[in-house]
């Protein structure tokens, strides 16, 4: 199927500064993608990119198998880093703004405002707002017009636990509605949670991309409890089967080489006559996961 | 294109600022003409009543108009740059207007504002105009009224001076700094380095000339301008004012500078990251 989004080898600098190195990915329709990096790892200017806002030095981009477009953006809801709006307009007036530039309905400006909780204030002007109603007016205007394609930049930034799962609840709604969803977090918890699909950049570079759940699966540890360890330890060491091997209490943690399981674990033990008493297979969250390829 | 112009007109009808200035402008212009039409001036032989009156009024107006140019370019150069300091022109392109998009819609608000402008010299023209002039004929009436236009391509000149000051440095403050050092000191100083006949040729002196002073001790000697009067005081030929170029190539001029602020507003607009 063709991807809603195809970014080949783009790059950026900015003087000496590297912001995205050859990076490609490629955003499959119905998907969420999660976009993950430590301040500074470009995700910002990827999406400023793919929003038309900056231009890349080197490589393209396309949607929707297209070169990008302004008539392509009027279908893509996209919130950026922070919400601009004018300061001096009320809600409605900058929806309003919004919605010509989209070509959507001005009627259409009730029902986000009111997805969004902003209704009653329709009539205040966009500087009396909290940093919390600014984001939420932003995720209004991404939502006018129901678009098919989301492009979400730290959509949380600045609201309370409410606003947040507030937040986390539309974009979850969005998801089931089959949209596309691009999102770029540093709430890796929320990103586990709602997105399909998740890159993982560092310095510019994609390090790690693919569906969550195998990202997730990807070296997950086995960990055992035997009353032989250091036997088993020194055992798995010499067939080669492990990674890495650490001892947590009582407990092993083995990270297993590619191809081997925790069946693998209890018929190689079973093998050496060493009884389990405990085997998992523990469930790295994406936080761990991040962590461990950002230290890489 | 329709909605383009929508939201200009939302954004400047909203903007406290941009309805302070207008009416300023307005007030301003309307105060000017009216003081010095109430000008008691008893030298034997002259009145500033002929400057009133048809067709030299059409000369008269649209050269005091041309002192308020400023308050029209500052008000484009404040439209612009809010546009940076708020980033919506940023935004706008992430919602779907394209760069283009964004130079016409400031484009359409010079045009608009010129056109007020206009107007509104037209407005005062008239109606001075009918109350001043005595012997009126049609003739008398027509003569000249082309200067309305040319007064327009100079508001419109001048603005594009500042929208392009705007979009180079992205800065409200800055900008207004620079369009009134280079309108002047900058280019005047400049001027003096070259020949006389070479300085007629800058930006700002084309631009300034679409509307030159008035032949003040011609008209208010009872003069109606005919160039065939070998018995009027004419400051130019009595080389108290310099030459001009000719209107029509001073015109042609303005408006060469004009396209070529608005086509560098248009590159530096593609060119750069918003």
């Amino acid at each position: 199927m063709e991807p809603i989004l195809n970014i080949h080898q783009i790059s950026k600098h900015y003087g000496r500064i590297t912001a995205i190195q050859d990076l490609s990915l490629k955003v499959g329709a119905g998907s969420v993608f999660g976009i993950l990096g430590p301040n500074g790892s470009g995700k910002t200017t990827t999406l400023a990119i793919i929003t038309g806002v900056i231009s890349p030095d080197n490589g393209t981009y396309q949607w929707y198998g297209k070169s990008a477009s302004a008539a392509i953006r009027k279908k893509i809801g996209s919130l950026i880093e922070v919400p601009n709006f004018y300061p001096y307009l009320d809600l409605a007036r900058n929806l309003t703004l919004v919605a010509r530039i989209k070509g959507k309905p001005v009627e259409d400006i009730e029902r986000v405002l009111k997805l969004t909780n902003l209704w009653y204030r329709k009539k205040s002007r966009f500087d009396t707002l909290s940093l919390g109603m600014k984001q939420r007016l932003a995720l209004s205007a991404v939502l006018l017009g129901d678009p098919d394609v989301l492009v979400l930049d730290e959509p949380a930034n600045g609201l309370d636990p409410e606003g947040i799962a507030e937040v986390r609840e539309i974009i979850k709604g969005e998801a089931e509605k089959q949209k596309t969803i691009i999102l770029a977090s540093h709430i890796l918890d929320e990103v586990e949670k709602v997105c399909t699909h998740v890159a993982v950049l560092k310095k510019g570079k994609s390090i790690a991309q693919g569906r969550v759940h195998e990202l997730l699966a990807a070296d997950d540890p086995v960990v055992v409890e035997c009353d032989e360890s250091e036997k088993l330890k020194s055992s798995l060491i010499r067939t080669g089967m492990s990674a890495s091997i650490e001892k947590d209490g009582n407990k092993l943690v083995i990270v297993l080489k590619s191809g081997y399981g925790a069946r693998d674990v209890n018929e190689f033990a079973h093998q050496q006559g060493i009884v389990l008493t405990h085997l998992e297979t523990r469930k790295k969250s994406l936080e761990s996961q991040f962590l461990e390829l950002i230290k890489q | 294109m329709k909605s383009i112009i929508l939201n200009e007109y939302t954004k400047i009808w909203s903007y406290m600022a941009f309805r302070v200035i207008i009416l300023l402008h307005f007030i301003l212009f309307f105060l000017v003409v009216l003081v010095t039409s109430r000008l008691d001036i008893t030298i034997p032989g002259f009145s500033t009543d002929y400057l009133y009156q048809f067709p030299n009024i059409w000369e008269f107006f649209p050269w005091v108009a041309s002192w308020f140019n400023l308050l029209l370019a500052i008000l484009i150069i404040l439209m612009t740059g809010n546009e940076y300091t708020f980033r919506t022109f940023r935004q706008h392109v992430i919602d779907g207007l394209s760069r283009f998009d964004l130079l016409t819609g400031k484009v359409f608000l010079i045009i608009a504002i010129a056109v007020y402008s206009m107007l509104m010299v037209l407005l005062f023209s008239l109606l001075f105009g009918f109350v001043f002039t005595r012997d009126m004929t049609a003739g008398l009436f027509v003569k000249k009224t082309y200067i309305l236009l040319v007064y327009f391509v100079q508001a419109v000149a001048y603005m594009s001076t500042g929208f392009l000051l705007a979009i180079l440095f992205r800065n409200t403050a800055l900008a207004i700094v620079l369009f009134i050092l280079y309108r002047l000191i900058i280019e005047p100083v400049f001027r003096l380095f070259f020949p006389p006949e070479a300085r007629l040729y800058f930006p700002m002196k084309v631009i300034s000339n679409l509307t030159p002073m008035p032949e003040f001790l011609s008209i208010s000697s009872g003069n109606k301008a005919d160039p065939g009067n070998v018995d009027t005081l004419n400051l130019r030929e009595m080389g108290i004012l310099a030459e001009d170029l000719p209107v029509y190539l001073n015109l042609l001029l303005a408006l060469g500078y004009t396209a070529l602020f608005i086509g560098l507003a248009w590159l530096l607009l593609r060119r750069r990251n918003l």
